[in-house]
């Protein structure tokens, strides 16, 4: 049994740096950052959601991760339907991303069937609702998929691997990162550029700003919801070919999840993305050192960020 | 001298609200701080009663420095505040509200295991602080069903039944229609003299109760103070009324001082 | 919100109230005679969650923070039952509840030092987060925790008497249930007089208006975490006594859905009162008992329900009957 688990990490730590660029410790280095980054990038999706609905309408929704859940059974239904109809799974990219656009009606439903009626409420109650979705969605993908999980086959392999220092990646993470990235700067250009951006931009720092300035509010609640849930649906399309479709898939992000936005910060769009690289690599470190500590590393950094900066790495004055 | 401010500075970023705002207030005292709406005066009150740090300047109380202590602290040592806005515990009844204050003076805050309702200091004195309110008819109504000016008076007298000496009040009869604020600044008056508060301050818009009650005027402007000084001596100082007061008081002063 | 009702409804019961409490407690102590061991079975497992969520309320109805990781105080409490009657062969009840107490202070005033700082979301997050890792460090550290597989729990000597000779549901529903229901009475008795007290009083000052309680002398923070520390102790007890009953300990018991049960059973049931949540306690184990195994579906339905409450009652059934009483009375003019 380990005792000093630190020691060990840093013992790894320190044989790598030593070796320096001897090809064996790169590879490991490699390897733990970018399956890291990839991880983050699917997590950043589902942060970036968060991180859209919190900032406009103050709700943190604890339904992201079964969001993501759905999108990412779907994807395997629509990559199945591709399949069926003889194209190609080079293409395979093509139904995951419509698979998680496709989803967006449940935003809808979800925003006009429920959350509308609890937006002048205390916070703790809307977090309740929230909780109550995650319930229905849990029970009504049981219904529509069964207990077991769902997986693509074959998907990933077809794209390959590259090699990239010494390592070999597949090529699906690479374009899972670089989908990400674009979705990134999407979301940056909309923020900065478009007037649908700043609105968002400025209800999240004043609620009253939005409907001072003679927006209709109701439609912009109900465009970032929907926004914010086809992102994460889109989050667990895209990572279908690098595992199953499960039902306690989104249970567990939702630790990541918050994790990811107490480091970037409450609200924030750069914290979404900073906090999800940060968590991202931190996991794929610990999974590969001493995956006992997986979770555990994850959130010392998180209280860490708590106790000596509340607001987060790009927060606002918000705790 | 039982209160000082001493140079106190105090702005959020580039936007400064206090510039350099220095006064004594002594035992006895009722001091009345006036100023226009935007002079600072609520980020005063909350820089005296240790909510806020100012950049600059500390604020003594009976000798200690109190500058940032926080609210509980200083109302251990026997400083309290009332609120501009109606700041009350929604669900609690008249007796609750004021039993708080009073079990808080007693130091009971943390007895877990005793009943409340069977504690005789507790009730006697909430009693008294009740009458002397005049709220003792309304003791178990919901404060969040109480009319306005009661809730406001509530509030004050949940400050009161700490038996603070200093008591700074924001605007106290703010929200009061014109009949009753005279009403209720003599209760004011009764309650601390029966409660041993030593000094008051207020923070109030309402010129006839400035002069009325005041021993002594503070006049805020673009947070420095621009007159301190009693009610006569600034009557005469007809300049810094106006340029304190606004039009309205100007007419005011000056209609009555035509009579 | 409040827990001090003024409906006439509620003085009604006042005046009665003693008389309504014994006539309840009379029916529990009959039950196992008149209802038979399965209701029994039930309602023994409620007395356990109930005192969890006398503590749970604490916290939630009377200090306003709500926890989505409860659940780890409770699994705690059981936890400890495991490893004192099974690894460490003490096998008497009394001990495993007092050391259950200690361990889980110890754990609140760590946790609560870093959690009440924060209110609302933050909390209920962090909790739930607290919650998880309490759940990912019981799998992972197997060779302590026994996994997930988890550990077995012995049967403990109730006042030193060895009962291992008695059946299963002889001994549950009959020695066992008498014990529990008297740890369940006490509970509840001192957790009356807490909320009675002044401290009750300044918990919920703190939770309507943090600032103005600061500025009437009260330690907002330190009350809060003093809260908490209560708080997790009840949990913990609760999951002391359902130990023995469900007999084997494991990490599900921390999973967050678990810490989000002990959240809907008290929304069930109404935080606004205080006998609310055992009320949701009791629905609850009597509901998922019946819709499990009629419905394949329970957590939607479930889920629905919560949402209906949070949108439409929020005073849970509770508030319900109140809300109905009170125009009654109000009918007949009492």
């Amino acid at each position: 049994m380990q005792v000093f688990p630190i020691r060990h990490a840093a013992a790894i730590l320190k044989t790598t740096l030593a070796k320096g660029l001897d090809g064996h410790m790169t590879t490991d280095i490699i390897n733990i950052l970018m399956s890291g980054i990839f991880y983050a990038s699917t997590l950043f999706l589902l942060a970036a959601g968060l991180q859209l609905v919190f900032g406009v309408q103050k709700i943190f929704n604890l339904a992201c991760g079964s969001l993501y859940a759905l999108g990412a059974y779907t994807g395997v239904v629509f990559v199945e339907q591709f399949h069926n109809m003889g194209i190609s799974p080079l293409f395979s990219i093509v139904p995951l991303i419509l698979a998680g656009l496709s989803l967006f009606f449940v935003g809808i439903i979800i925003e006009r069937g429920l959350l509308k009626f609890v937006y002048e409420r205390d916070e703790s109650f809307q977090l309740l609702l929230t909780f109550a979705v995650v319930l229905m969605i849990e029970d009504i993908i049981r219904f529509i998929w069964g207990t077991s999980p769902k997986s693509t086959s074959g998907v990933y392999l077809v794209y390959g691997q590259i090699h990239l220092l010494g390592s070999v990646i597949p090529v699906y993470n690479l374009i899972v990162i670089l989908s990400s990235l674009l979705i990134a700067v999407l979301i940056g250009f909309m923020l900065m550029k478009t007037r649908f951006g700043r609105i968002i931009r400025a209800t999240a720092d004043d609620r009253q700003m939005g409907e001072a300035l003679g927006v209709n509010m109701r439609i912009v609640y109900i465009k970032v919801f929907t926004l914010g849930t086809v992102l994460g649906t889109l989050g667990g399309a895209l990572v279908i070919p690098t595992t199953a479709a499960m039902t306690e898939m989104g249970v567990e992000l939702i630790v990541m999840a918050f994790a990811v936005v107490v480091i970037g910060g409450l609200g924030s769009m750069k914290g979404a993305f900073f906090g999800a690289m940060v968590v991202g690599i931190l996991r794929s470190f610990a999974i590969s050192t001493y995956p006992e500590l997986e979770l555990l590393l994850i959130y010392l950094i998180v209280i860490g960020v708590l106790v000596f900066k509340p607001e987060g790495l790009f927060g606002g004055s918000r705790a | 001298m039982i209160l000082s401010a001493n140079e106190i500075f105090k702005s959020y970023g580039d936007f400064g609200v206090l510039a350099g705002v220095s006064f004594q207030i002594h035992e006895g005292e009722f001091v009345s701080i006036i100023g226009p709406n935007g002079a600072g005066k609520t980020t005063l009150i909350n820089v005296l009663t240790g909510l806020l740090k100012p950049n600059n300047g500390k604020v003594f109380f009976k000798d200690h420095d109190i500058t940032g202590i926080g609210p509980a602290k200083l109302s251990r040592l026997g400083m309290a505040r009332s609120f501009q806005l109606v700041n009350i515990f929604p669900t609690f009844t008249v007796m609750e509200f004021i039993k708080l204050g009073v079990l808080s003076r007693q130091g009971k805050g943390a007895r877990f295991y005793a009943i409340l309702k069977r504690d005789r200091e507790v009730n006697e004195e909430a009693e008294e602080v009740a009458q002397i309110f005049h709220l003792e008819d309304k003791r178990d109504v919901q404060a969040k069903n109480l009319p306005q000016g009661d809730k406001k008076l509530l509030d004050v007298a949940s400050a009161f039944a700490l038996r603070p000496e200093v008591i700074l009040l924001d605007e106290p009869t703010s929200g009061v229609s014109t009949s009753e604020k005279n009403k209720i600044m003599e209760i004011l008056i009764d309650a601390s003299k029966k409660m041993g508060i030593k000094s008051i301050i207020q923070v109030e818009h309402d010129m006839d109760l400035v002069f009325g009650f005041s021993d002594r005027i503070i006049a805020l402007h673009s947070g420095k103070v621009l007159a301190d000084c009693t009610p006569a001596e600034m009557e005469k100082n007809e300049a810094a009324m106006c340029a304190v007061v606004g039009e309205k008081g100007c007419f005011k002063i000056c209609s009555s001082l035509l009579e | 919100m409040g827990s001090e009702p003024n409906g006439s409804f509620a003085a009604l019961i006042r005046k009665r109230q003693t008389w309504l409490l014994l006539a309840g407690i009379l029916c529990f102590v009959l039950l196992p005679r008149v209802g038979g061991q399965y209701t029994s079975y039930l309602v023994l497992t409620f007395f356990g969650y109930g005192v969890a969520l006398l503590g749970f309320n604490l916290l939630f109805g009377y200090t306003g923070l709500l926890s989505f990781g409860h659940a780890l105080f409770f699994t705690s409490g059981a936890y400890t039952v495991s490893y004192l009657t099974a690894k460490f062969a003490i096998p008497y009840m009394e001990v495993s509840i007092v050391v259950a107490v200690v361990v889980a202070v110890v754990i609140a005033a760590l946790i609560g030092a870093i959690c009440v700082r924060y209110i609302k979301i933050y909390f209920a997050l962090l909790m739930l987060a607290f919650g998880m890792l309490t759940y990912s460090f019981l799998i992972k550290f197997y060779y302590i925790t026994g996994g997930d597989e988890g550990m077995p729990v012995l049967r403990p000597h109730l006042l030193g008497f060895d009962l291992s000779s008695m059946a299963k549901m002889d001994f549950l529903t009959g020695w066992y249930y008498y014990y529990v229901l008297t740890v369940f009475i006490i509970a509840t008795w001192i957790m009356w007089r807490i909320v009675s007290s002044h401290f009750g009083l300044a918990l919920r000052a703190v939770r309507d208006n943090p600032e103005k309680a600061y500025y009437l002398g009260i330690d907002v923070r330190r009350y809060r975490w003093y809260a908490f520390i209560i708080s997790g102790a009840y949990a913990a007890v609760g999951g002391a006594l359902v130990a023995p009953v469900i007999g084997n300990v494991d990490p599900t018991l921390t999973y967050w859905t678990h810490s989000g049960t002990l959240v809907f059973m008290t929304l069930l049931g109404g935080f606004t009162n205080f006998l609310g949540p055992l009320l949701g306690g009791l629905v609850y184990i009597f509901l998922q008992d019946g819709v499990m195994s009629l419905l394949h579906y329970w957590r939607f339905v479930f889920g629905a329900m919560l949402a209906f409450i949070v949108i439409v009652a929020p005073g849970g059934l509770a508030g319900a009957i109140e809300l109905i009483a009170n125009k009654y009375c109000a009918k007949k003019g009492a």
